[in-house]
């Protein structure tokens, strides 16, 4: 597909939508929309246009002229994606949701919430402090990312074990389909089954089938009382291997189960200035457990750490007030932030497999690290099967070595992923990041259907393209 | 070597809201924890225990939830806790705060070494520490920042002041009270909570520890709170949002607008 390029004559129509304050080109400005956290140098590209416009109906004017001019249209959030999905691969015109930051409405009665994508989702739960009740998403950039970024991604995160993803509360969209309608899909019903659910579609799929410009929340009631367990183990496979046996033996669904490897630990705990007796461990789990009666929070959280310690833990920490819980989660949600300060060439991977096949994926990590001379530092959701396992350049190596390694050492990963019944994204999306390996994992029938469903959306391919797969 | 540990129970500070009718601080379902300069001193007074040997006892003035904050030292490591719970102290000051603490800490006995935070996060006083010590007539060192050593029935500590550090030998018993440079408080373990969890807190008060009456509560306290104001607003200020590299220039001509706008420039 050839894109037409943004000429002067098109700027003047955009500025006229949107408004002068809310179009850039200046390649200063537009410079910190052309990447997300992935790394800049293999994926960065530069839009032509940025444009923050203040509602659906100047989105839907800006999609109607795109697809008369045949001129790319990338949405774009907080950008802290890590797969490429917010970047205009192919240059034309990027939306930024960002002054679209009202929250509309909180129903007390429906437990439900309405809020345009650029609220921040941390500040989601702030406004909902007071009143006994949280959104269950929890994803690890909670500090900076949107609302609609976590929609499109379907963002997982560390609540996921008890809570799902971000699907599961996503109760209505209002968005801007590619061709420049605008729609809504379900509302404040629990219930719905009116034909398919184009929601749940929208969910997940990552800018390439529409704009959310409103989105309804499911809000839950919020436990009051909540127990963090940090527990060390001498190594990854005996921490990995209690893992099952929390919900299995225990019998128990924690809110999170977190697994952090020694060089993980290492690197954030060094980063954060944290003293955490991390030198004396190989691996750590954090599980947090919460509800509303103390007794039963305390016996569920002494359950899980004796069977941590009965599975060999060298020690378990309880954090169960404020001061101690934060401590225990920043080292967890660091990590990611803390690689990047030490080694900004990595490759942070987002596999899942089945719960029960965590162990056997571990002697596979190790093998790739020995097989490639890199690391591969491994962290993330455990009680999902969602790890994040890292392969980070050796410094030795050539940056073309790494390039080359990179792709071999990733191929590895998702085969041995694919054999466990597992994929290769968990929660931060195929992007531009992992689509070359869409076909290995795949079905090529649902490869098919996936195309014809982003054709009946957007006939001339110009809404995020080239993102999970390409067209032809 | 016996170790007292004098704790405040305080609120969790980093998402208060304040009452803008009142000015007071909402409390409702806001969580109370360990004074977290007090975690230094346990710290400290653990590690101590680990080279030295003895015991440590920890002791606090609050509402009988304050055991809660006990408790938590002692899963952290330490052995005892006493709490100072009755009607008598409401509404004590520092001077009120430390007569009792110290006829509590009398009353246990034999001690060589008392540690406390330097200060609250909330009174943010600084004076409970030194109070006690003052009581008690012991050597203070305040600020301190390093247990150098503890030998021939002295200890060696280092203390930051305002242009480096002080090193001083203190005959003991003595009161430390120390801050964050000092060490990094661990945390507490799960033997150590299911541990704390049978240890029985003793609650004290008038009816079973000898205090002057008149000395405590708020009746005892010489400070008065005559009047509490908070500062008025008297210029409103101006927000100019940057949220992105992208919005700077628009803040810049934003800022020079308003500068113009009020003949600043």
């Amino acid at each position: 597909m050839k894109y037409n390029p943004v000429t002067e004559e098109i700027l003047m129509e955009l500025t006229k939508i949107v408004g002068d304050k809310n179009i850039m080109t200046d390649e200063e400005k537009i410079e910190a929309y052309s990447h997300d956290e992935t790394p800049a140098e293999q994926y960065a590209h530069l839009p032509e246009v940025v444009l923050t416009p203040n509602s659906a109906a100047e989105i839907a004017q800006v999609m109607k002229l795109a697809n008369r001019e045949l001129i790319p249209v990338t949405p774009s959030g907080a950008r802290s994606g890590l797969s490429g999905g917010a970047i205009p691969d192919h240059g034309g015109i990027v939306i930024s949701i960002e002054n679209m930051d009202e929250v509309i409405e909180i129903d007390y009665d429906n437990l439900m919430m309405v809020l345009e994508p650029g609220v921040i989702t941390n500040n989601v739960n702030e406004m909902l402090e007071e009143s006994g009740l949280f959104f269950a998403g929890y994803p690890m950039s909670v500090e900076t990312c949107y609302l609609g970024g976590n929609i499109a991604e379907n963002a997982g995160g560390g609540k996921a074990v008890k809570y799902g993803v971000t699907g599961r509360y996503v109760m209505g969209l209002e968005i801007v389909t590619p061709t420049g309608e605008i729609v809504q899909f379900g509302g404040k019903r629990v219930k719905d089954v009116t034909g398919y659910d184009l929601k749940q579609l929208i969910v997940g799929s990552e800018g390439t089938l529409g704009i959310v410009t409103k989105a309804t929340i499911k809000l839950l009631p919020k436990p009051t009382q909540r127990v963090g367990l940090l527990a060390l183990f001498e190594d990854v496979e005996t921490a990995i291997s209690t893992v099952p046996k929390i919900m299995t033996a225990g019998r128990i669904i924690p809110t999170s189960i977190e697994f952090m490897d020694k060089l993980s630990v290492k690197t954030s705990c060094e980063y954060l200035n944290e003293h955490l007796p991390y030198q004396k461990a190989g691996a750590m789990l954090l599980i947090e457990v919460d509800g509303n009666k103390e007794e039963v929070v305390n016996a569920d959280s002494e359950t899980i750490g004796e069977l941590c310690l009965d599975n060999n833990a060298i020690e378990v920490y309880v954090a169960d007030n404020h001061t101690t819980r934060e401590r225990i989660w920043s080292v967890r949600r660091n990590i990611a932030e803390a690689f990047k300060v030490v080694s900004p060439h990595q490759s942070l991977e987002d596999i899942v497999v089945p719960t029960a096949n965590i162990p056997k994926l571990m002697p596979y990590l190790a093998d790739i690290s020995e097989k490639y001379g890199i690391k591969v530092p491994c962290y993330g959701h455990a009680g999902d099967g969602n790890l994040h396992a890292t392969l980070v350049k050796n410094p030795d190596h050539s940056m073309e070595k790494w390039y080359e390694l990179e792709e071999e050492a990733l191929l590895d990963l998702y085969k041995a992923t694919k054999e466990l019944g597992g994929t290769i994204s968990g929660e931060h999306g195929i992007g531009s990041k992992r689509k070359k390996y869409m076909d290995m994992i795949m079905d090529p029938v649902e490869l098919r259907l996936m195309r014809g469903i982003k054709k009946v959306f957007d006939p001339n391919n110009i809404m995020n393209p080239g993102k999970i797969f390409e067209m032809e | 070597m016996n170790i007292v540990i004098p704790i405040k129970q305080v609120p969790e500070t980093s998402n208060v809201k304040m009452d803008e009718e009142t000015g007071t601080m909402k409390r409702d379902g806001v969580e109370s924890i360990i004074n977290p300069l007090d975690l230094y001193a346990i710290e400290t007074g653990i590690q101590i225990k680990e080279e030295y040997g003895g015991t440590i006892t920890v002791i606090t003035m609050g509402p009988p939830s304050a055991d809660k904050s006990l408790k938590e030292a002692i899963a952290m490591g330490c052995d005892d806790g006493i709490l100072l719970s009755g009607r008598e102290f409401a509404g004590s000051d520092t001077w009120a705060t430390s007569y009792a603490l110290s006829e509590a800490i009398r009353a246990i006995g034999e001690f060589d070494l008392i540690l406390a935070g330097e200060r609250a996060t909330d009174g943010d006083t600084g004076q409970v520490g030194p109070g006690i010590a003052s009581w008690l007539d012991l050597t203070l060192s305040t600020y301190t920042s390093k247990v150098v050593d503890i030998k021939d029935k002295s200890v060696i500590v280092e203390r930051m002041v305002e242009d480096g550090y002080e090193k001083l030998q203190l005959p003991l018993p003595a009161l430390l009270t120390v801050v964050k440079e000092i060490s990094f408080p661990r945390l507490p373990t799960l033997r150590g909570k299911q541990r704390s969890r049978k240890v029985e807190i003793p609650q004290w008060n008038l009816s079973n520890l000898k205090m002057k009456e008149d000395f405590l509560g708020l009746n005892g306290s010489p400070t008065r709170v005559v009047n509490i104001d908070h500062p008025k607003v008297t210029r409103g200020g101006t927000v100019i949002d940057v949220r992105n590299d992208a919005s700077i220039e628009k803040a810049v001509s934003q800022l020079i607008d308003y500068l113009k706008s009020k003949e600043l420039v």
